[in-house]
């Protein structure tokens, strides 16, 4: 199943041409059966069933992403310095997270669901907090983990609701026209649900919100490896030239608010938070001259997360990853 | 666009031409003459994302001296330039303390 890839709040208001696409295919019905049976079934079952399904379900999204994870298997073996068959183990292990974190957002939607998370551990918490203490918000610097949203849950619940972004219109090269007009809205609709406070990439509003919220005192949660709408910054990440997202920079430097790198690992019955201690801004009168002074001290944090933990990052296998 | 309680009855020309010029100037637009004089909502100028919105918001702070409260980061107010003059000059007319100088 294709994964959303989120950006960091720089898409620009007027939506891209649309694609010629078969009507069905595969990754449609994929997404059917996730959406509608399990989706019910969700709502019913223990989550030790639940992932049961997942468990049936996993041997078929592999199969199905066996492309992609080839392309994948040769990204991480020179990403994170490892051997081929260890990278194609790490590309399959990305795509079983990747498949439960998908589960896990059903179990989301449920009511009471948050007393089903567990958490193994957080880490840091006093880093957090130091950041809080400034007063001028603070924006929690993420990759695209799949732990991430049910760390936002996790933290809700304990007193630490976060702002976080998504994406309306997330850019999947193996849906079908089913996919897109139908079951993509539906998907978006799951997420609302499981994700009240968040704010969509595409709204002319998006970073008008999360100022609103950093300017309270309050958190947001940013994915630093987003792929770029407009104003994108071509740098190496993990080892390839890709187009990164330049909003979160230009959020930072206006707002002066305080940046913690933090780690989600895990899923809803095992969750970690790992929060580092807040970054050294480096002060930047032009948006360029800041982004210049900060890129490289984001992108090193974000880069060394995923290498120390690369089976849980979801973007290896996506397809728009690999472009630049 | 109906104006927001407590923001009606006040706007003066010179804080809409102060807007428009800050509005073309920090986002590099290129809008001359009688275009600028027509300018009224931010999307009239096409293209614009969220980021170019949160820069016209911090050039407008820089430029006014203020500081937008945060109920006022809003697509309704900050995409209304005659909305946008009329809560500046309510600002200056309560006389509010200048904005905090920078860290």
């Amino acid at each position: 199943m294709g994964t959303p890839e989120t950006g960091a709040a720089a898409a620009p208001m007027v939506s891209s041409k649309p694609r010629r696409m078969p009507l069905v295919t595969f990754n449609d019905l994929l997404w059917m059966l996730y959406l509608y049976p399990i989706g019910w079934l969700a709502r019913v079952l223990p989550r030790s069933l639940l992932y049961a399904i997942g468990r049936l379900a996993n041997p078929i999204v592999q199969f199905h992403a066996r492309d992609r994870r080839a392309k994948a298997a040769a990204w991480i073996a020179a990403a994170c310095g490892t051997t081929a068959e260890h990278a194609r183990k790490i590309a399959a292990d990305s795509l079983s997270h990747n498949l439960f974190g998908t589960l896990d957002d059903l179990l989301l939607v449920r009511p009471g669901s948050d007393s089903m998370l567990c958490c193994d551990g957080v880490e840091g918490l006093h880093h957090l907090e130091t950041a809080l203490a400034r007063g001028k918000g603070v924006i929690l610097l993420v990759a695209h983990f799949c732990a991430n949203r049910i760390a936002l849950r996790y933290l809700a619940m304990r007193g630490y609701a976060a702002l976080t972004v998504h994406n309306r219109q997330p850019t999947n090269v193996a849906e079908g026209r089913l996919g897109r007009e139908f079951l993509q809205p539906r998907r978006i609709g799951l997420q609302r649900r499981a994700f009240p406070e968040h704010v969509f990439v595409q709204d002319a509003e998006c970073t008008l919100k999360i100022m609103r919220r950093l300017r309270a005192g309050g958190l947001v949660m940013l994915q630093m490896d987003g792929r770029a709408g407009t104003n994108p910054i071509e740098h190496s990440f993990l080892g390839r030239r890709r187009h990164l997202a330049s909003g979160v920079f230009e959020i930072v430097r206006l707002s002066d608010c305080a940046v913690v790198p933090t780690l989600c690992l895990g899923r809803s019955d095992g969750l970690r938070i790992c929060f580092d201690p807040m970054l050294e801004i480096v002060r930047g009168s032009s948006r360029d001259a800041f982004v210049s002074a900060n890129l490289s001290q984001f992108l090193t944090i974000v880069e060394k997360q995923v290498i120390a933990n690369p089976e849980e990052w979801r973007l290896w296998n996506h397809s728009l990853a690999w472009r630049v | 666009m109906e104006p927001l309680p407590g923001m009606a009855g006040l706007r003066s020309p010179q804080t809409l031409d102060r807007i428009r010029r800050v509005f073309i100037e920090s986002l590099h637009l290129n809008v001359q003459g009688e275009d600028l004089a027509d300018l009224e909502q931010l999307k009239e100028a096409a293209g614009l994302d969220s980021v170019a919105v949160l820069e016209f918001v911090a050039a407008l702070e820089k430029e006014f001296d203020i500081r937008l409260e945060p109920e006022m980061l809003t697509i309704e107010v900050v995409g209304d330039l005659k909305q946008l003059a009329a809560y500046i000059d309510e600002r200056s007319a309560q006389g509010r303390p200048p904005l905090e100088s920078p860290a």
